[in-house]
C-alpha cells in the first residue's frame, strides 16, 4: 500500500516559499505498516465545540470568530470544520491533525522567541477566511473529510516534543482558530510537560475566546494582511477591525507577540500603507514589536501577480525603520541583511539569520553585547 | 420562453410512500410534456443523447429530507428505455456517506447503476479551480471527468440561509468549499457555483422531488412544517425550475400563516443573479408551465400547480 502524503514541511500561510509533501509517515507517531494505517482515520471527531449559543428560534450560533455563524442542524460553519447536530456545534477536526513536521522556530517566523530552537508544528483543516494568496489552501480551504487526518490525542503531542527534544509546539498552517478546541487542550498540556506552546493566526478571532486560551500561548504571530480594510473585505474575506483588536488584545496580554505583513504586488503595497502600518504599530503596540514584511509568491487564486519585487520590501523596511520601529524584517529573501536582528541602540549585528539557518547569536542573555541594550522576547 | 412541467398526484392527498412506479408515471408526462412529445425514448435523448448520465441527489438531511431512492430508480429505468445502459448511469453525492444517509446502495463498480461519493478512493475533486464571479472551487471529478450530462435530483425545500434549496444550491454538493458560499443569504453565490464551466455544460435537467415539502424549518427535517405536495417539477432551465419551486414553497408558507421568505430574513435574491448572469429564466411572465395531475388509472391530465 502506498503510504499517503502527510508531512508538509510547509510554512505558515504568509511565509511559506514552497510545499513539501513529503511521502513519508512522521516517524514521531511510531509504528509503519499496519501501524501507520491505522494511524489515518476517515472518521471525524464529534467533540461538542466551545463558544456557541443555542438560538431560540433553532439552530446556533458560533463565537469563536467575528463571523458569528448562524447554523442549523445538519450545516457547517464558514470555517467547515464545524458542524451543528441537534443544536449541538461539533468541531471535526479535534485530534485529526493533516499536517504535523518538525520546523525552526523562525519559520514560523519567530525572531525574539528562543531562536535556534524548532517547533512541532501542526494543522487541521479549515479556515475562517479565504485569502486569494493562501500558500496552504489545499488544507485551509479544504473539508475535514477532504483531507488526509490522523489520529493525535492531545496528550500525545508533548510527549512527541519530549521525545524528540521539541520545545515548542506551534499551532500553524491553516488557522488555529478553527481547531480551538484541539489547540487549547494540547497547550494545556503541554504546559504541564513544560512545552510552550506558540499560535500562528491571522487573528480573527472572538476577544473571549482568545482571553481564556492566552494563559495556554507563550508567543503568538499575527498575520496583519493589510491595514485598509477593504483589502480584508476583498482579498481575505474578513474584517480588519477584530483583526487589529486581537492584536492589541494580544500585547495587552504580555505574550510575546511578533506581526507578519505580506506584501502582495499593487494590492497592499503603497508607501502610504508601509507609513499607517508603522504608525499603527507605534501607537498601539509599541515600536519594540517586531515586524515582518514577507515576500509574495504567486499561488492559490493570485497566479496572475508577479512575486513581490525586492525593492518594495525595501522600500517597507526602510519606512517603518524611520518611523521609529526597531525590528523590522524582510522574509522570503533568504540572505538579505534584513534578516537578521542588529541593535536598535549601537547598530550592532545580534543574531544572524540566513533563511531559517542562524549563523550566529551574540546575545548576552537577553542584552545587546555590545552596549547592554535589552533586546525585548524571550531568549 | 422557458418550461418547467410540473406532475403531481392530487392535492391533499396522503402520498407519504411515492413508489417507485409512480415515480416513473411522473417522470413520463413531465419529460414528454417539457419535450413536447409524446415519445418517451424521444423526450429523453432531447436533453441526455447518450454517454455517461449522472444523477446529482441531495442527501445531506437524511433520509426525511434526501432524494428518494425510488425516483432515482425510476429515473434510471427510463434512461435504459430510451438507450442509456445501466453501466452509463451514475448516481452521485458529495461522500458515499450522504448516500447512504439517503438509503442510497453505495456501489462504484459496474454491473449496474453506480451510487458514488466524490469522496471515494480515486475520485475527489478537480486539479484546476473553476472560477465564476466571486466563486472559486474545485468541481467533483464525477462531474468534469467520469459524467457527459447531469440530472439534478435534489428536493425541494426551505432552507434556513438560502430560503429556498432546490436545484441550484444542490451543487454546492458539487464543489470543495460549499461552506464559503452561505454568506447574504448566499446570494450571488448559487448562482454563479451553477454557472461554473462544468456544471453549467453539463447540467441538463432539472428534476426537484417536492413530494413531501418542507416549506419551512429546513434544510433539516422538521415535521411542523411538512405537507403533501406530491409533485415532480422538472426543466431544462435550472434558474426557472427553482423559481416556481419558490412559488410552491411560498404557496404553502402562506396558507400556513407563515411570513414571506424576504420578510423572514431570507430572501431568495439569488434566481434573480442566476437570471442576470445568463443561466435561464427567473421572470415568471417567461417561464410557461405545463402542470398535470396524475389520476388514479396513471396518467397524467391537465391541471393547477397550485
Amino acid at each position: 500500500m502506498e503510504r499517503r502524503i502527510f508531512l508538509r514541511c510547509i510554512g505558515c500561510g504568509a511565509v511559506a516559499m514552497a510545499a513539501v509533501n513529503a511521502k513519508i509517515w512522521p516517524d514521531f507517531l511510531g509504528g509503519s505498516g499496519p501501524a501507520y494505517a491505522a494511524g489515518y482515520t476517515k472518521a471525524l471527531s464529534s467533540k461538542e465545540a466551545r463558544y456557541y449559543k443555542k438560538l431560540p428560534e433553532g439552530g446556533i450560533e458560533c463565537g469563536i470568530c467575528p463571523r458569528h455563524c448562524r447554523v442549523t442542524d445538519l450545516e457547517r460553519g464558514y470555517c467547515g470544520t464545524r458542524e451543528n447536530h441537534g443544536d449541538v456545534y461539533q468541531t471535526l477536526v479535534y485530534g485529526l491533525p493533516c499536517a504535523a513536521n518538525i520546523d525552526p522556530i523562525e519559520k514560523k517566523p519567530l525572531f525574539h522567541f528562543y531562536p535556534g530552537t524548532s517547533a512541532f508544528s501542526l494543522a487541521t483543516a479549515g479556515c475562517n477566511v479565504n485569502c486569494k494568496f493562501c500558500q496552504n489552501w489545499d488544507i485551509s480551504q479544504s473539508r475535514p473529510e477532504q483531507t488526509d487526518n490522523m489520529e493525535l490525542a492531545p496528550s500525545r503531542v508533548p510527549q512527541i516534543c519530549i521525545e524528540r527534544n521539541v520545545p515548542t509546539i506551534a499551532y500553524t498552517y491553516s488557522e488555529p482558530t478553527i481547531f480551538y478546541e484541539y489547540m487549547y487542550d494540547i497547550a494545556e498540556a503541554g504546559h504541564k510537560n513544560s512545552i510552550r506552546s506558540v499560535m500562528i493566526t491571522g487573528g480573527y478571532i472572538e476577544s473571549e475566546p482568545l482571553k481564556n486560551l492566552l494563559p495556554m500561548l507563550d508567543a503568538v504571530k499575527v498575520d496583519l494582511k493589510a491595514i485598509r480594510p477593504e483589502y480584508y473585505k476583498n482579498i481575505v474575506n474578513g474584517e480588519l477591525k477584530p483583526v487589529l483588536d486581537a492584536i492589541v488584545q494580544i500585547k495587552n496580554s504580555g505574550k510575546w507577540l511578533e506581526l507578519v505583513y505580506l506584501i502582495v504586488p499593487t494590492l497592499n503595497d503603497t508607501e502610504a500603507e508601509f507609513k499607517e502600518l508603522a504608525q499603527w504599530i507605534k501607537t498601539n503596540l509599541g515600536t519594540d514589536t517586531p515586524l515582518h514584511f514577507s515576500r509574495f509568491y504567486p499561488q492559490y487564486l493570485l497566479k496572475n501577480l508577479p512575486p513581490t519585487p525586492q525593492a518594495t520590501l525595501e522600500t517597507a523596511h526602510s519606512i517603518c525603520k524611520d518611523a521609529g520601529l526597531e525590528y523590522v524584517y524582510l522574509g522570503n529573501l533568504p540572505g538579505h541583511p534584513a534578516e537578521s536582528t542588529f541593535c536598535p541602540q549601537c547598530g550592532k549585528i545580534l543574531i544572524e539569520r540566513r533563511g531559517y539557518k542562524i549563523y550566529q547569536n551574540l546575545l548576552k542573555g537577553n542584552r545587546c553585547y555590545n552596549c547592554n541594550h535589552i533586546i525585548p522576547g524571550l531568549f | 420562453m422557458s418550461k418547467v412541467a410540473i406532475v403531481r398526484f392530487p392535492p391533499g392527498e396522503n402520498r407519504q410512500k411515492v413508489d417507485k412506479n409512480d415515480y416513473r408515471n411522473m417522470l413520463q408526462a413531465g419529460l414528454m410534456a417539457l419535450a413536447g412529445t409524446l415519445n418517451l425514448k424521444a423526450a429523453i435523448s432531447k436533453y441526455l443523447p447518450g454517454g455517461v448520465v449522472g444523477m446529482k441527489t441531495n442527501c445531506l438531511a437524511r433520509k426525511f429530507n434526501s432524494t428518494p431512492l425510488p425516483l432515482a430508480e425510476a429515473l434510471a429505468d427510463l434512461l435504459v428505455l430510451s438507450g442509456i445502459s445501466n453501466e452509463n448511469i451514475i448516481v452521485w453525492e458529495r461522500t458515499n456517506q450522504e448516500l447512504e444517509w439517503g438509503g442510497f446502495p453505495v456501489s462504484q463498480t459496474a454491473p449496474g447503476v453506480r451510487y458514488i461519493g466524490t469522496d471515494s478512493p480515486g475520485i475527489g475533486y478537480s486539479n484546476d479551480f473553476y472560477s465564476s464571479g466571486p466563486v472559486n472551487s474545485l468541481v467533483s471529478r464525477i462531474l468534469t471527468e467520469m459524467l457527459t450530462y447531469n440530472i439534478n435530483l435534489p428536493v425541494l425545500k426551505d432552507h434556513s440561509v438560502a430560503g429556498l434549496s432546490g436545484g441550484m444550491k444542490n451543487m454546492y454538493g458539487g464543489i470543495n468549499n460549499p461552506n464559503k458560499y452561505h454568506d447574504n443569504n448566499c446570494d450571488p453565490f448559487v448562482a454563479h457555483v451553477s454557472n461554473l464551466e462544468p456544471i453549467k455544460k453539463k447540467n441538463r435537467l432539472t428534476i426537484l422531488d417536492a413530494v413531501r415539502l418542507q416549506y419551512n424549518g429546513g434544510p433539516g427535517y422538521n415535521s411542523r412544517y411538512v405537507t403533501a405536495y406530491n409533485g415532480l417539477i422538472i426543466s431544462d432551465d435550472p434558474v426557472a425550475a427553482d423559481r416556481i419551486g419558490l412559488e410552491i414553497l411560498e404557496h404553502f408558507r402562506k396558507i400556513n400563516n407563515l411570513p414571506t421568505l424576504e420578510k423572514a430574513g431570507r430572501p431568495v435574491r439569488y434566481l434573480k443573479t442566476a437570471e442576470e448572469i445568463g443561466l435561464g429564466t427567473s421572470s415568471l411572465n417567461k417561464i410557461e408551465i405545463l402542470a398535470f395531475i396524475m389520476d388514479n388509472s396513471g396518467k397524467a391530465v391537465k391541471g393547477d400547480y397550485i
